[in-house]
């Protein structure tokens, strides 16, 4: 016992945490580093790295097992598997969000250009440039992209108050977590919600061509350029996304309901022509589209977008709607149905409340499919103001001198908030809506 | 409505469908209609069966049914002109122009370019005014945003301000407008060409003034021939991109899978402390817009500067022209797919695993199976079933994954075996989509809409195998 006491003693002042960070800023600060202008080299750096690796591995593995000898012997082999595997899905989670991390990093960028030369002091890494060099931060990026936005006050109160109830919802969310009594708090937390969507939709409706402008030197007003109207293409984005989610619940929430319940002739043809008609490349039948657009005299307006994302979406909604209201037991409706209720009674109060997560996830799944829609919109959308985010993003990557690279990540940035809040707020009818989604076609 | 339903029972379900058909038929099945019918024709960009207004060359001389024209290259027959044409020409077998049995408009009269400098709604102000006594037939208008000019009927003019019929689509160009003096425009069939000289199939009325002649784009339907040159072209274009197709398809799935189920296993035991947390932060790249990630992972494979390449340096390992060598950009493709799809099969697979119940591991153990044992024999068996739909429907996704191709290679590099539209990384979809809206010949639109048919095929055929698998048609076919 004494001797394991100082093997532990011995570990806690040679395997700390900080003693490991600081063994590992000596290391790669005092390498011997050739830097051309483009690259920075450590001779036989893979090696180093391949030993360094091997070496925390070991002591991680080893300092839980010797961990594991001293709480429970028994257990010690268990103790070091555990710990490799928090080890390994560091390493994984390090390798998956550094793209991420990158993107923030050069979206704090002072430098627009992709070729801007290295820093030459500070470690390995930094002059590297994998690591981003802290004294190049600044807020430039999204000064140039915000500072030919002018809100009127009434869009910055709503600005203030979707803040406001996104910062409540999340904080009772919390608490809800924590607590038992929660049903009072959670009809709280609906209406807040409530109000937040109420002042959203506000907001975005508000929102026109005409508020991105700056004034030149002789004062005059000029229209902003297509890099300072990011916040007018998100807001477009949002509009077509959400109105083709909406429509989307809308058109395929009646069809998948005739399909599930209700038997009728050509029930069967219908359905398989509802599948096999949405495997056909949709975007292919884009110079169709255009011209019946053009017939319509709606190319270049959101109404024209909408219809045909909605007429995209129809199939495969009805599809899984269907799939759930198979999977749901027909007992209630047919209770509503011997007490009186008509057929579309029984839809309308008792199949539409009840399927409401399963709507959700049809809501979200068109939405976030409508936000990465590109061809679509690129082929239709001709007007710079109607642009989405991904057509204004594809005009940074391709501008014809070079690529905008501050502009175009922070940019990225702006464009991933809506949906990344979005997908963090109801990831759980995500995910659980896909799990029901494949166990049942 | 009631009533109609009350009489008639079979039309209810119809009220529910109705909506949903409707939006169908209109915005679904018409263009996928429209497509498979340009599939047999030569519809392009030159050969739209519009009016091209560009072709319009100024009469010289009229005479009976010939007209002689300032220069015959001005009409721009050779547009019209197909590629076996073409090669007839230069072997001298046939010395078609292209505008043989071509619609063509001879307008009475002539017309002035002037600029405008204003529009507001369906009223456009010129900068200066029109001549007194000229009534205004039509304006064309350029729109750059389209690349061609709109024309559009005018309703009334009086000085400066002319009133058209309705507004130009897009943002026009108000510099340089063509305004087409009052007078009409009479059809006729080019017959043939002599010189500077258009034979017409009739003879115009002897007493009107002539000033230009504009012909028609022409498209005709060709039945197979594009079928035709996709395959005579295979070796170039079919065959080495659906191959690659296949490959991405398959190798995309396989690797997600393998990778996805080895860390979700890793996540699924209940005995490590902050699963949740690690799930959250691996989900991440599903939880960020694919149109944005793709197009920033573009800048990390910069050969000069991408982040890969800084880190591959670092490391003292050759760098490489990732977007640039024909293996490497397919491997590029593999390695942000993978990125992308990780956290859906993270999340698929423990959801099936989360749908294993948890006494049958209960019951393994009380017959002594070590864990290993009880993985082989329970979870992977049970898994297996819940993965393969996933991995079909991925299979399917991936098959068609147009945004990734198009956003990280754009489908290049250019290969040495391809044509300038299917190159090293294009799959079926993105060589559809190049034919279709940038080959050389402009919009070679039935070229792209046969591949996309092909795509149809192959499409319904993997989905057929996906049903047959997970049976989600079959309950339906017993009754």
């Amino acid at each position: 016992m004494n001797t394991l006491n100082q093997i532990q003693s011995i570990l806690r002042t040679y395997l700390n945490l900080k003693s490991l960070s600081i063994l590992f800023t000596f290391l790669i600060t005092n390498f011997s580093i050739a830097q051309s202008d483009r690259f920075v080299r450590i001779p036989y750096g893979w090696l180093w790295f391949l030993i360094g690796f091997i070496v925390i591995c070991l002591v991680v593995a080893g300092s839980a097992y010797t961990y594991g000898k001293i709480r429970r012997p028994g257990k010690a082999i268990s103790y070091a598997i555990t710990a490799s595997t928090h080890l390994f899905i560091w390493i994984v989670i390090l390798l998956t969000l550094y793209p991420v991390i990158h993107l923030l990093a050069v979206s704090f960028n002072r430098n627009d250009s992709i070729t801007t030369p290295l820093p030459k002091v500070g470690n390995a890494l930094l002059r590297s440039g994998v690591l981003p060099d802290p004294s190049n931060f600044s807020l430039v990026q999204y000064h140039k992209l915000l500072s030919e936005t002018h809100f009127f006050t009434y869009q910055w109160m709503m600005v203030i108050i979707i803040a406001i109830t996104l910062l409540t919802i999340f904080v009772l969310t919390l608490i809800i977590r924590r607590s038992d009594f929660s049903f009072k708090l959670e009809q709280l937390r609906n209406y807040i919600a409530w109000v937040f969507f109420i002042t959203i939709f506000g907001l975005i409706i508000s929102i026109n061509p005409d508020q991105f402008y700056s004034f030149n030197e002789a004062g005059e007003k000029v229209r902003a350029s297509s890099n300072g109207k990011i916040i007018l293409h998100i807001r477009n984005t949002l509009l077509v996304s959400g109105m083709t989610g909406i429509m989307a619940v809308f058109l395929s929430t009646t069809a998948g309901y005739a399909f599930a319940r209700l038997k009728f002739e050509g029930r069967y043809q219908t359905l398989l022509s509802f599948v096999f008609v949405q495997m056909f490349p949709g975007f292919m039948a884009l110079v169709a589209l255009f011209y019946l657009m053009n017939a319509l005299d709606l190319l270049n307006s959101f109404t024209g977008l909408i219809l045909a994302y909605s007429g995209g979406a129809i199939a495969f909604s009805a599809w899984i709607f269907k799939g759930y209201l198979e999977s749901i037991n027909t007992s209630l409706e047919e209770a509503a149905m011997v007490d009186g209720a008509t057929r579309w009674g029984a839809f309308w109060r008792i199949i539409l409340p009840m399927s409401v997560p399963m709507l959700l996830f049809i809501f979200l799944l068109q939405f976030i499919g409508t936000y990465s829609e590109f061809i679509l919109a690129n082929i239709m959308l001709t007007g710079e103001d109607k642009w989405t985010v991904g057509i204004a993003l594809r005009a940074m990557s391709y501008n014809q001198f070079n690529t905008q690279w501050g502009t175009l990540t922070a940019s990225a940035v702006l464009g991933s908030i809506p949906i990344l809040i979005i997908f963090y707020s109801f990831q759980n009818a995500f995910t659980d809506g896909y799990t029901a989604g494949s166990t049942k076609g | 409505m009631r009533f109609v339903a009350s009489r008639f029972q079979w039309i209810v379900p119809w009220y529910y469908i109705l909506p949903a058909i409707i939006f169908l038929l209109a915005f679904t099945l018409f263009p996928v209609i429209l497509t498979v019918i340009l599939a047999f024709s030569n519809y392009a960009g030159t050969r739209n069966g519009e009016l091209d207004v560009s072709s319009k060359t100024a009469i010289v001389n009229v005479t009976d049914n010939s007209l002689e024209l300032t220069n015959i290259k001005e009409l721009r027959c050779d547009w019209l002109l197909t590629p076996s044409q073409v090669n007839q020409n230069e072997a001298g077998t046939s010395s078609l122009t292209g505008c043989e049995n071509v619609l063509a408009l001879v307008y009475t009269s002539g017309s002035v370019d002037a600029s405008g400098e204003s529009l507001d709604g369906t009223t456009l102000t010129l900068v200066e005014a029109l001549e007194a006594g000229t009534s205004v037939n039509s304006v064309e208008i350029m729109i750059p945003d389209f690349g061609f000019a709109q024309e559009i009927k005018v309703v009334s003019s009086v000085g400066k301000l002319v009133e058209l019929e309705r507004p130009p689509a897009g943002t026009p160009d108000l510099e340089s407008i063509r305004i087409s003096l009052t007078g009409s425009a009479i059809e006729r069939r080019i017959e043939r060409i002599e010189g500077n000289t258009v034979y017409l199939d009739a003879a115009l009325p002897p007493d009107g003034i002539y000033s230009t002649i504009a012909r028609f784009n022409k498209f005709q339907y060709v039945g197979l021939d594009q079928f035709k040159i996709i395959i005579g072209e295979a070796r170039k274009a079919l065959l080495p991109v659906f191959a690659w197709n296949m490959v991405f398809g398959i190798l995309t799935v396989l690797i997600n899978t393998v990778i996805g189920v080895f860390i979700a296993l890793l996540l699924n035991n209940p005995d490590l402390r902050f699963r949740n947390l690690y799930r959250t932060l691996l989900i991440v790249p599903w939880a960020l817009p694919g149109i944005i990630t793709i197009q920033v992972w573009r800048g990390f494979l910069n050969t000069n500067f991408g982040a890969v390449n800084r880190f591959l340096a670092l490391l003292d390992l050759p760098v490489f022209d990732w977007l640039g060598d024909c293996t490497l950009a397919k491997g590029a493709v593999l390695l942000v797919n993978l990125w992308l799809g990780l956290p859906f099969m993270i999340t698929a697979t423990l959801g099936a695993l989360s749908a294993i119940p948890r006494d049958l591991y209960e019951a393994t153990k009380m017959d002594g199976a070590n864990p290993w044992q009880s993985f082989w024999g329970v979870t992977a068996p049970l898994l297996r079933n819940a993965l393969i739909p996933i991995t079909l429907t991925g299979f399917a996704f991936n098959f068609n994954n147009f945004n990734i191709i198009y956003l990280l290679t754009d489908g290049g590099p250019p290969a040495s075996w391809g044509t300038s539209t299917a190159r090293c990384t294009d799959i079926l979809i993105s060589w559809a989509y190049n034919e279709a809206f940038r080959s050389q010949g402009g919009y070679a639109y039935g070229l792209g809409a046969a591949i996309s048919i092909i795509i149809f095929v192959i499409t319904i055929a993997v989905s057929l195998m996906n049903f047959k698998v997970t049976g989600a048609l079959k309950e339906e076919g017993d009754r």
